[in-house]
């Protein structure tokens, strides 16, 4: 991995070659970051601008519902201001985000934690290989439950593996563990997904 | 042949890395390949849980939400700023004035508030009867047998208590003795 990519781990920006638009955008990002530090919310306001999106998609994987995707991502912008302040550059500032937002997600699964249901039967496929074949929504649909449903680790780790293509090490930053506990709640979550999916039992012991 | 493979490197595997002696084991161990395959399939599985995109227009009302919510916190700090300096000073006055209402022992001091089974003072008829024993004193000395005045009264029987107050009485309004 490139030391431009580990600064930025949200690939916004890919190259950081100077005079190129993606250090250009990160130039602007310090300056966002230091106006923001000194109390400017239009600063701030900038870099709300620039990272809702994936801040809102983590989110709505956490919940899978728009409304409180939508609360936790304002949630975890407002505390970023709150704690701005304190933010030294040890690590890129999307990873001090993401480290925000998932933590507001944790908290909120904590106290929110909706209803657990099984998949509901009929929307299981028996067939071998049969889950490939459904519907697209519909698919989306029950992965995205499936997902929803994962221990709360399990459900981080594979958010932000998988969904924000961050490396191993980068999510592990995020969640304060090691990259082998990052390996193995990966690795945990994807069968647990699997099984859900299939409702097929682990057959491996 | 060689040990099968952790579930880390399945998943380094599935992912596309890990290391060639591993992908050469994988390949010849149908376990593993197994394992490899299923991995594969959840994270192709996982790929699909695409997030609905909302309205073009929502990513205005997300900055505008987190605006609205950080100047409001502002204007509370800014209150919080102004409340609590002005809350400690109200809370040290209280203390100060309030020390000398503590519940002291010894007579209460007068003027205070004190809850009391005597009636009002316009309204206490046995009040009027001691200012006008006190006013009379002397004259009353006839009536003291030299057991002081408290045991003089209490020991007058219902006649000569009648006269008494009759005496006195008419002290009050004025008339004679």
């Amino acid at each position: 991995m490139t030391s431009a990519a580990l600064a930025c781990p949200l690939g916004l920006a890919a190259s950081a070659v100077p005079g190129s638009g993606a250090e250009l955008e990160r130039e602007a990002e310090r300056d966002a970051i230091a106006a923001s530090k000194r109390g400017e919310r239009e600063a701030f306001d900038v870099l709300v601008a620039r990272y809702q999106r994936p801040i809102y998609r983590l989110c709505y994987r956490y919940v899978n519902n728009h409304d409180d995707a939508n609360d936790l991502a304002q949630e975890a912008f407002l505390k970023a201001w709150r704690a701005i302040s304190r933010f030294r550059g040890d690590s890129a500032f999307s990873t001090w985000l993401y480290r925000i937002a998932v933590n507001a997600c944790l908290n909120f699964r904590a106290k929110r934690r909706p209803e657990t249901r099984e998949i509901d039967e009929a929307l299981v496929d028996p067939r071998p290989g049969a889950e490939w074949h459904v519907e697209r929504e519909d698919d989306a649909f029950r992965v995205r439950a499936a997902v929803s449903r994962l221990p709360d680790r399990q459900r981080a780790t594979l958010i932000l593996k998988l969904f924000h293509d961050l490396t191993h090490e980068e999510v592990a930053g995020i969640l304060g563990s090691s990259v082998g506990t990052v390996k193995a709640n990966l690795f945990h979550a994807l069968a647990n997904l699997r099984r859900e999916m299939t409702g097929a039992r682990e057959t491996r012991s | 042949m060689t040990a099968h493979v952790s579930d880390d490197a399945v998943l380094d595997l599935a992912l596309g890395a890990g290391t060639a002696s591993r992908r050469g084991h994988a390949e010849s161990c149908e376990a593993c390949a197994r394992r490899v395959r299923e991995a594969a399939s959840a994270l192709e599985l996982a790929q699909r849980a695409e997030v609905p995109e909302p309205s073009p227009f929502y990513w205005q009302a997300l900055r505008h939400g987190v605006s609205q919510r950080i100047a409001h916190e502002g204007q509370e700090t800014r209150r919080s700023a102004f409340l609590v300096p002005l809350a400690a000073a109200a809370a040290v006055l209280a203390v100060l004035f309030s020390v000398p209402a503590l519940p002291v022992k010894g007579p209460l001091a007068p003027g205070l508030a004190a809850w009391s089974a005597l009636p009002l003072e316009e309204e206490d008829e046995g009040l009027r009867v001691l200012e006008g024993l006190a006013l009379s004193s002397g004259e009353l000395a006839e009536w003291d047998r030299g057991e002081g005045l408290s045991a003089y009264l209490a020991n007058l029987t219902d006649d000569e208590s009648r006269v008494l107050a009759e005496t006195l009485r008419k002290r009050g309004q004025g008339g004679e003795s």
